[in-house]
């Protein structure tokens, strides 16, 4: 393409429906936060009160709690995704039928949509009649008398295995592809070396995957700061608010308690923690280009 | 490179021969223990809410696995109150909609990012790429609001509107990683032979990538058929999609009813799950926009 404004006639449709959709909430968010809007008494934003909906959130219990919330499911479905798709990963790196076949099951967990996950799991886990809640109580009898969903831990145990399943998979088949990219020989030197499994495993396999482990951990955590459609679905942020994450709390205030200035100051708050993260995951992708 | 793939082989097969011992039994043991512990994992839920939508309303309360099987719930579903069939054709019609729309911007923004570099086209290659990390629930925020003002609530338009914040930054990217490995001497040959620069975009450039587009709108489209928060948002009367009519399924008139759950489960995930298996080699590469291929 030789005309000198080509790029620009290329690029410009999807630069302004970008704008348009993702830029403009941006700023218009922003504007928001800093003013008073209770849709419940005006239709129109009503007077400036600078940073009040940024304190206010802080003297909110709900806050506090969301970010405890968000934090634990955080840290739990991450390593749990992160740790069982490594030991599928390693399970079924070696080129075989079987394992072929499972490579390509594997996609499956993650299609379904969040929604069904969060149903089928509750239909799963309930203490009458659920098929895992039968099972685990068969292998491990001290645990008959937990009612998963009604337990503040094992509510969030639950959600952050609902989202395990979907992503350890997911996140296996990554794994896959850089184990493949391991050359034997390097393998085998260490193992010419004396090394065991278990040494060859922390000193070689590991160590080599490190770039790829650090772009799932990115890319799983900054997906679990934005989940919410398994928290309707499953817990609805229960029992108590022991499952409201932050993005359902930003949703609670916006949408039930129709508070608009102040869940648009949640989610400025939301946006510069993930940008933080979105910076560090495309320093990583672009390195990695490069 | 094959002579060192021969001798390792050569090593392989030594140490197998050595070793038929009590560790392989072992070793082998522990595979298959983990491979039925893995096939679990991944297909238990699928399995129990495909069984269980062939069960009746007494039979999903129970763990059985053998009974009378009937396909009443996938009637059920269609019937009034639940109507499926409008809320299938929305999620459909958004769907369709988004990816036509997305896919040939995509497309041209994508070729623009791959071929050229100009001051700030980093930069704006960043920027699409970021886009994608903004939480729904902040882009949902003012949309709401601008749509209750401009009447494209509870609309088809405004749905598809919301997708493409979705849709977008993803195809532009995953478009453009497909334009970067096209040898760039492709399109000069066709250049030499007298071709004009459109005809090279949309008789040389394009058609090659054209799998990495198909990726990428069977992808966009998936996102926009599991889209939920928008949806529940703005297209809560007459533009349900399935996703929110699957919620509404909660609230009949018996509560949760499990089984008609499963059924709406099923047409939720079976063209999903044909859909991925029809990218399956891209599906990872894809998702994480080249970072691991």
């Amino acid at each position: 393409m030789r005309g000198k404004y080509a790029k620009f006639i290329m690029l410009s449709p999807a630069i302004l429906v970008l704008l348009a959709t993702t830029t403009y909430p941006l700023l218009y968010a922003l504007v928001i936060s800093l003013r008073n809007w209770q849709l419940t008494k005006s239709q129109e934003p009503t007077d400036w009160v600078g940073l009040d909906n940024y304190t206010q959130a802080f003297t909110d219990s709900g806050f506090t709690n969301s970010l405890q919330v968000t934090f634990l499911f955080t840290i739990l479905s991450v390593s749990l995704s992160l740790g069982i798709g490594l030991a599928i990963a390693l399970l079924v790196q070696k080129k075989s039928l079987v394992n072929t076949i499972i490579k390509t099951l594997l996609i499956f967990p993650f299609a379904v949509s969040p929604t069904l996950k969060g149903f089928s799991w509750k239909f799963m886990l309930n203490s009458e009649y659920g098929l895992y809640d039968h099972l685990v109580k068969t292998v491990f009898p001290p645990a008959r008398d937990i009612i998963w969903l009604n337990d503040t831990f094992w509510a969030m145990f639950s959600l952050a295995m609902s989202e395990t399943w979907g992503w350890a998979p997911l996140i296996a088949l990554m794994f896959v592809g850089a184990l493949g990219t391991i050359s034997p020989e390097i393998t085998e030197a260490a193992r010419l070396d004396g090394a065991n499994n278990v040494s060859l495993f922390f000193y070689v396999t590991l160590p080599l995957l490190r770039p790829v482990i650090l772009i799932a951990l990115l890319l799983k955590t900054i997906f679990s700061l934005k989940m919410f459609d398994q928290v309707v679905t499953m817990t609805g942020g229960g029992p108590g608010r022991s499952t409201q994450t932050f993005n359902y709390f930003i949703y609670q205030v916006g949408f039930r308690n129709l508070d608009m200035g102040y869940a648009s100051a949640l989610a400025i708050m939301l946006v510069i923690f993930l940008s933080i993260l979105a910076y560090l995951y495309v320093k990583l992708l672009l390195g990695k280009q490069v | 490179m094959s002579l060192a793939l021969k001798s390792v082989d050569k090593t392989e097969s030594k140490v197998k021969v050595k070793g038929i011992k009590s560790n392989d039994v072992v070793g082998a043991f522990g595979y298959w223990i983990g491979i039925i512990i893995t096939l679990g994992f991944i297909l238990i839920p699928i399995f129990w809410i495909g069984l269980t939508s062939l069960k009746t309303y007494q039979q999903s309360y129970t763990l059985d696995l053998f009974f009378g099987p009937t396909l009443d719930n996938f009637k059920i579903i269609f019937d009034d109150p639940l109507t499926m069939g409008p809320k299938l054709l929305n999620s459909l019609t958004v769907g369709i909609l988004t990816v036509v729309i997305a896919i040939p911007l995509a497309m041209m923004a994508a070729y623009a990012f791959s071929r050229f570099r100009f001051r700030g086209s980093n930069l704006l290659m960043v920027w699409v790429l970021t886009t994608q990390f903004i939480p729904p629930v902040v882009i949902i925020l003012p949309f709401f609001n601008l749509f209750r003002a401009v009447g494209l609530i509870d609309t088809i338009q405004g749905l598809v509107i919301l997708d493409l914040a979705i849709v977008l930054p993803y195809a532009t990217w995953m478009i453009k990683g497909y334009i970067d490995s096209l040898p760039i001497e492709v399109e000069e040959a066709a250049l030499v032979d007298g071709a004009n620069d459109l005809g090279i975009l949309y008789r040389i450039t394009f058609p090659l990538v054209m799998p990495g587009i198909i990726v990428a709108a069977v992808f966009g489209f998936i996102a926009c058929w599991n889209e939920f928060l928008f949806a529940l948002i703005i297209g809560s009367r007459n533009t349900q999609t399935l996703q929110v009519g699957f919620y509404g399924v909660a609230s009949g008139p018996r509560g949760l009813q499990w089984e008609l759950m499963s059924a709406t489960g099923m047409l939720v995930m079976v063209p999903i799950l044909i859909l991925s298996l029809l990218i399956r080699k891209h599906f990872v590469g894809g998702l994480t926009m080249g970072a691991v291929k």
